[in-house]
Order: structure tokens, then sequence, then C-alpha cells
């Protein structure tokens, strides 16, 4: 049997179901604007896209948010691509959370 | 598999969706897997996400079909019309005549 891809959850137990409309933050805003430029573009495709927000590991997709898993999918698929480093994304992002975003007070 | 050649099926078909057991990207969920379906409509050729989700871009293209599966059959438990049914995108490799 193969693994069951974390996305795949069609038919499995779920319980409740929130169904309260979410504010969206400024930078989701941004994380999607990215999405479809580097998509518009043809630097990923919407299927390595999947992939790499289907290799968030369990507890991480647990614990993330419909944006911040995308975020980082589409992150990974950039460093993996080498688009962007991964040591200076973490340096740049480090110093613009000490700065202080609409979003990170 | 040349893109000329027909697709193997057509509307009406009585189809199993089967599960491949394939590692990596696919586009065919568990709960349908070793269910039957009707095809509903062909939808032309397409590339195989299985491949693009690796960068490979330009493959062959594959027939894709929107397949009919009926909700009593997917779920035990039911509740609702017996004539309620679940149309979903699978493709060619993933379906066998039934």
């Amino acid at each position: 049997m193969p693994e069951r891809l974390i996305t795949d959850i069609g038919g499995l137990p779920a319980g409740e179901v929130p169904r309260e409309e979410v504010p969206q933050l400024f930078w989701e805003k941004h994380m999607i604007a990215m999405f479809n430029v580097l998509w518009g573009k043809g630097i990923f495709n919407l299927d390595e896209f999947r992939r790499t927000v289907e290799s968030t590991p369990p507890d991480e997709y647990g614990r993330s948010t419909f944006y911040g898993r995308r975020l980082d999918g589409m992150t990974d698929l950039l460093v993996e691509k080498g688009i962007i480093d991964r040591k200076e994304l973490t340096e740049r992002t480090e110093r613009i959370l000490r700065e202080g975003t609409r979003d990170h007070a | 598999m040349p893109e000329v050649e027909r697709p193997d099926f057509a509307r009406g078909d009585r189809v199993r969706i089967i599960d491949l057991a394939k590692p990596g990207h696919v586009r065919t969920p568990m709960y349908v897997r070793g269910k039957l379906g009707v095809i509903d409509r062909y939808c032309g050729r397409f590339e195989n996400p299985e491949e693009r989700a690796y960068g490979h871009i330009g493959g062959t293209r594959i027939p894709l079909y929107r397949v009919r599966v009926m909700q009593r059959d997917l779920w035990p438990d039911y509740q609702g019309s017996n004539g309620d049914s679940l149309v979903l995108e699978i493709y060619q490799h993933w379906l066998k005549p039934a």
C-alpha cells in the first residue's frame, strides 16, 4: 500500500468543520500574488508546487495554515530550483520580523 | 502511448478506478480507488501530472476523463438519495474496463 498523501483526506473522520470567516492577513495576499507571478511566468508548474506542499511533514502540516504551508511549499521549490538561497532567505526573514511588518508588530 | 491513438474509453463505458499504489504526486484520491464508475465525458489529453510534479514538462499527453461514481458505492453509510453521484477527473492509466 502506498502512503496516503497528507492532502488526501477525503472520507477520513474530520470532526466539526469551523465555518467562521477568518480575516486575510497582508502577507497572505503577498503570498498569493507571488505565487501567481511565479506560476504565470512558468518558474514552476502547479503539479510540482502541489508535490512540495504534500511533502510537508505530518506534524508540521497539522500546525500549519492554508497560506503557511503554501508559502513553505513555494519556498522549498524555489530553493530546490536554485532560485533562492535558504540561508539568505532565513537571514532576511529574521531581519524583516525584527523590524516589524503589518502583520507582525 | 502515441498521441494519435484514440482514447480507450468513451461516454457510457463502465470502468474500474484502479489503485496503482504509486508513490509521489498522484491525482487519484484513495477513497475512489477500486470503485466502479461510468465515463461521463472524455476531457482531452493532458501531460501527466505525475511527471510534471518532478519538473518533466513537454511529455506525452494522456487521455483524461470525467468519471461518475455513485455516492452509495463510495460511502457504506451514505444517507442521501440513491441517485446521488460524484464526478471526478481521472487519467486513463488509472482506469480499466469493467
